[in-house]
């Protein structure tokens, strides 16, 4: 262990108080610091004994939120990043939260989400025990390129030793790392299921043995899924811990395992994060946890709705839905979800890059393998397109078939709430990015204020 | 007419096959596909465009061993004048080798004397402003490859950003009617005068465009956006 790295340790220890004295903690700026410092920190910062890694393109933050509440009320400290970032500079600055001044571990374990792309700089040096995959999508195209990519990385990266846990219903994600022990999880036959793909993406379109066109017994969305080739024989890998008989209206599902069947809560309703659950369930499984402490902790959670805020506002239901920008799949997942919403429903769209456009200019090529189609419904009754690419919003609207007397156009999103018709029980849902997070906490202000005092001359005008 | 796109269920990256949608929504043309395991129906048939897009860097390999014994069937199409449009890397399997970063090389179909050079830690993300005839095109790159060797003309000028490769100015390759170029996504709908160029080259006198008003303004916004000297061009 050399003095660099005595150094970095100190250095980025001290600036964690004074950056709490600056008001400005839950920054990376400690790992990034003890990077600088020492580029093998994490070689040398002190470990917990053990170590589980949650990776992937969605869910990775609501899974390891719930393992960490989990292993936590089972009484086990654990260390995380939830309060930082998943790139080498949060799990650095995470581990030296976990360490004494002397490098010695204060935790028995760790809960770590990890950035997909991040793996090759972080797990040279964190090894650990249990490497959760969400899933694989495709997401940015500058970054991620295309999700066999990102499998290809974490297959590269992921150490020998580690345990996987895997979606079998997702045959990229559980393709990585062939050689490393594994456990599948997954979701059998639900009604919502169908056999052909509706969606414009599907990555898993041809059988990874023999290059067949891959059928599936059962398709969820995109290429989640069960599949098999008619050709070779070839399937989807049979589920360790296996969903079933989900029931969205009691709100419970049964989990299959070697150990029985067990009827657990049902945290949300949404496919996407009963998944979720279901991957913390495998962990769980596989840490030892009996179902009956299982289905007990899991009782008394909830998943954060963080990209999902629902109130009522005058007469019109504003619903903030975030829709990760430049991520045709999120944006995707999130429109089919709210098309099939009951109701009349009117849509504020301002997922723009807005941080591309101050120098750059955001490729769009991602509006093209996003269901816009989705939003061809009569009930969504009228579409408002905002910000820098406005113009390719209506334009997309159009080609799939939205009918152009339902959109309207300005680029300044705050102008653009004086748009909105916000007729008396329609629900109103705002579709935001990451980059528009800040701007559409303005708008909504905006269109709370304009629905509060649309419901106040609709009431003086019902009495005179 | 007919519009035969080769191997979508590998060839399908960045929202690229919408060009074929838009195209066959503004002709009315009908559009077949063809899979790796089907046989390629542009020799044999009257196909007024065959289309191909971008993809994996393991579906490359795939689609140069299936489309091997068309190679001559493609060179004939070309001298004829048949329209052929290929884009993103997908222009990189008709030429003489891609080079991994481990230097070892991957043999293509050598169609061209270009070979591609692949560094997959290293994604060059960009916007494109070229030229073809006498109008302008715009579009976006996003790829681990860039391509050597003579081009000639290639088939776009450069005005801003990457020719075939960063030194130069001749963008993608062009043989008579068989366009090919890195510039990749739904470069049609964003570029109606290349639409309306492609279409003519098909046959259709006076091409109309779905959406033409809407898509021209599109068009034109984005031009001017990529025309600003202080626009950034190369991404990250």
């Amino acid at each position: 262990m050399s003095i660099r790295f005595w150094a970095a340790l100190w250095a980025a220890k001290l600036s964690v108080p004074l950056l709490k004295i600056t008001k400005h903690n839950g920054t990376n700026f400690p790992g990034e610091l003890a990077l600088k410092i020492c580029p093998d920190f994490l070689k040398y910062i002190g470990k917990p004994g053990k170590i589980i890694t949650v990776t992937g393109t969605n869910g990775k933050t609501t899974v390891s939120n719930l393992i960490c509440d989990i292993l936590e009320k089972s009484g086990k400290k654990v260390l995380n990043n939830r309060a930082g970032s998943n790139i080498n500079s949060g799990i650095s600055t995470a581990l030296l939260n976990g360490v004494s001044v002397f490098n010695r571990p204060r935790y028995s374990m760790a809960v770590l989400e990890v950035d997909e792309r991040s793996s090759k700089r972080i797990y040279p040096y964190v090894q650990p025990d249990y490497v959760v995959i969400t899933n694989l999508f495709r997401d940015s195209i500058m970054r991620n390129a295309h999700p066999q990519y990102i499998a290809d990385f974490l297959t590269n990266s992921i150490p020998k030793k580690s345990k996987l846990i895997l979606n079998a219903d997702d045959l990229i994600s559980s393709s990585v790392a062939p050689g490393n022990d594994r456990v599948y999880f997954g979701i059998d036959r639900m009604d919502t299921d169908v056999t052909e793909c509706i969606n414009l993406i599907n990555d898993m379109r041809i059988c990874p043995r023999c290059s067949g066109v891959l059928k599936y017994e059962y398709l969820r969305y995109h290429h989640i899924g069960k599949a098999y080739c008619p050709e070779c024989g070839f399937k989807s890998p049979e589920y360790d811990y296996e969903g079933m008989e989900v029931d969205t209206y009691n709100m419970k599902m049964t989990v299959k395992d070697k150990r029985g069947s067990k009827e657990y809560p049902l945290l949300s309703d949404s496919v996407f994060n009963i998944y979720n659950e279901i991957t913390v369930i495998a962990l769980m499984g596989e840490l030892g946890m009996s179902q009956d402490e299982t289905v007990g902790y899991l009782s008394t959670m909830k998943i954060i709705e963080s990209r999902y805020n629902e109130e009522t506002v005058g007469k019109i239901n504003l619903i903030m839905q975030m829709a990760k920008d430049r991520n045709a799949l999120a944006c995707s997942r999130a429109f089919d979800y709210v098309s099939s919403q009951p109701g009349e429903k009117e849509l504020f769209l301002m997922m723009n890059n807005l941080n591309d456009e101050k120098n750059w200019s955001e490729n769009t090529c991602w509006l093209y393998d996003c269901d816009f189609e989705f939003l061809n419904r009569d009930n969504i009754s009228h579409i408002v397109c905002t910000g820098p690419r406005t113009k390719d919003y209506r334009l997309r609207l159009n080609l799939a078939g939205v009918p152009d007397e339902r959109i309207s156009c300005m680029e300044d999103e705050l102008e653009a709430v004086n748009l909105l018709r916000l007729k008396p029980g329609t629900s109103v849902y705002m579709f935001y990015g990451t980059d528009s997070l800040s701007l559409a906490f303005k708008v909504k202000e905006s269109i709370e204020k304009r629905a509060k005092e649309e419901a106040k001359n609709d009431d003086r005008s019902a009495l005179s | 007419m007919t519009i035969e796109v080769l191997y979508p269920e590998v060839a399908n990256l960045f929202g690229d096959l919408a060009n074929v949608d838009y195209l066959a929504r503004s002709c009315g043309a009908q559009v077949v596909r063809t899979s790796l395991k089907e046989k390629v129906r542009f020799p044999d048939e009257d196909i007024d465009l065959v289309y191909m897009c971008g993809m994996t860097e393991r579906s490359q390999s795939l689609v140069r061993d299936a489309f091997r014994p068309y190679v001559e069937a493609l060179r004939e199409r070309t001298e004829k004048g048949g329209v052929t449009l290929i884009t993103g890397n997908a222009l990189e399997i008709f030429g003489q080798y891609i080079e991994n970063d481990d230097g070892s090389r991957e043999e293509m179909l050598g169609m061209f004397p270009t070979h591609a050079v692949r560094r997959m830690m290293s994604r060059y993300n960009s916007l494109y402003l070229g030229k073809l005839d006498d109008f302008k095109v715009i579009g976006f790159k996003s790829q681990f490859a860039h391509s050597y060797g003579d081009n000639q003309k290639g088939f776009l000028e450069t005005i801003r950003g990457a020719g075939l490769n960063p030194d130069t100015m001749a963008e993608g390759i062009r043989v008579n009617n068989l366009m090919m170029t890195y510039v990749l996504g739904p470069i049609l709908i964003l570029n109606p005068p290349l639409a309306k160029y492609v279409l003519q080259l098909m046959g259709v006198t006076e091409p109309k465009l779905a959406f033409e008003e809407l898509s021209m303004d599109v068009y034109n916004t984005r031009l001017r956006e990529f025309s600003e000297p202080t626009r950034g061009f190369t991404y990250g």
